[in-house]
């Protein structure tokens, strides 16, 4: 009980969110057998291409990769906030 | 008869699947079902002294397998409860020694003659696994709530689904006081991350201990929660689907308090 209040105010974060996260990320990762460098760069990639049309949000973007039990495939997820459309860059693309 | 084969696995060692094994068996029984558990830990056995009938082993599983002895031979039957048989595993040879196809025939002919056949499987995904698994209609995954078992359990599933079996999770040695904490993984994270269906959670209990000591199966001692939730699991694998899944809970009365201090209660 005393441990719990000391937890909460010391505003640490449990062991069993740790222990969830670094499961849900082993098992991602072992499945597909890529690294956290290749999913940064992949990250870093997508963001420059969207931000050529969208003024993104960069901070508060997430990328993660979801597993499909029954059908065993993996969802590449892209998650970000957009601010607004580059106006010229849509048009641009209009007319090519 | 047309019985249903379970296998028991779970890929890590030592999350409990001996001990599942022999109480759902016993459950199952109790129930009024002619069961036969199957140790299919060659070299390893352990199931026969769980359930206290070690001194009674003349043949195993290898030597009906290899057709040494009948499969009626081998069959110990439970003094206590009735309509409970054991098939032990070998001790003296390794996993190699049995062959799917003889396991296939050996399970033909178990089916014919049981309501339920429990399979232990061993710990791992090799052959032992292969074995355990090739006859089966149905699989329990056991896991407890720690990292390295959820992560085993996540593969051991993963291999069942290649081969068309859609397994059931049971979440063995839950502390209750450290879920609430938030120092162990709830049954819901567990949940969350293998994404499989649920078919009962067990809590930590000393009984197990003592009932393995005393080769007295687990769900004969009334007072065990661990005995409790097997019961319950057997009731639901015995067709009582919607019987409702109890979480593990704190005792917080004042009362057990006292009796834990004094240590007339777990």
């Amino acid at each position: 009980m005393l441990n719990g209040f000391m937890k909460k105010f010391s505003g640490k974060k449990s062991s069993k969110e740790t222990a969830k996260k670094r499961l849900q990320f082993a098992l991602v990762y072992d499945k597909l057998e890529i690294n956290e460098m290749t999913l940064e760069s992949l990250q870093k990639d997508i963001i420059e291409v969207i931000s050529k049309y969208f003024e993104i949000d960069t901070k508060s973007l997430q990328l993660e990769v979801q597993r499909e039990r029954d059908h065993e495939l993996s969802a590449l997820v892209f998650n970000t906030p957009i601010l607004c459309v580059k106006k010229n860059k849509a048009y641009n693309a209009q007319k090519i | 008869m047309e019985g249903k084969i379970i296998v028991v696995t779970s890929g890590k060692g030592g999350v409990g699947k001996t001990t599942a094994t022999a109480s759902i068996g016993a459950a199952l029984a109790l129930e009024g079902n002619r069961v036969a558990v199957i140790d299919m830990d060659i070299g390893l056995r352990n199931l026969d002294i769980v359930l206290g009938l070690e001194n009674r082993i003349v043949f195993n599983i290898v030597d009906v397998v290899n057709k040494r002895c009948n499969l009626s031979q081998a069959l110990i039957r439970d003094r206590r409860i009735e309509n409970l048989f054991l098939v032990p595993a070998s001790q003296s040879d390794n996993k190699d020694v049995l062959t799917t196809l003889g396991v296939q025939r050996l399970a033909k002919q178990l089916k014919s003659e049981f309501n339920y056949v429990i399979m232990d499987s061993p710990a791992g995904i090799e052959k032992g696994f292969e074995n355990s698994v090739v006859a089966a209609d149905e699989a329990i995954v056991v896991c407890t709530p720690d990292v390295s078992s959820i992560k085993d359990a996540d593969r051991v599933i993963g291999l069942l689904y290649a081969r068309s079996i859609t397994p059931r999770l049971i979440v063995n040695r839950i502390i209750p006081e450290m879920v609430v904490r938030g120092d162990m993984l709830s049954h819901e994270d567990v949940m969350d991350i293998l994404s499989i269906d649920l078919l009962g959670l067990v809590p930590m209990d000393d009984q197990v201990v003592i009932s393995t000591n005393t080769g007295v199966p687990l769900v004969m001692q009334n007072q065990s929660l661990a005995g409790q939730a097997f019961r319950r699991i057997a009731k639901r694998i015995n067709g009582e689907t919607d019987l409702p899944i109890q979480v593990p809970t704190m005792k917080t009365g004042i009362w057990s308090k006292i009796t834990q201090k004094l240590g007339l209660t777990k």
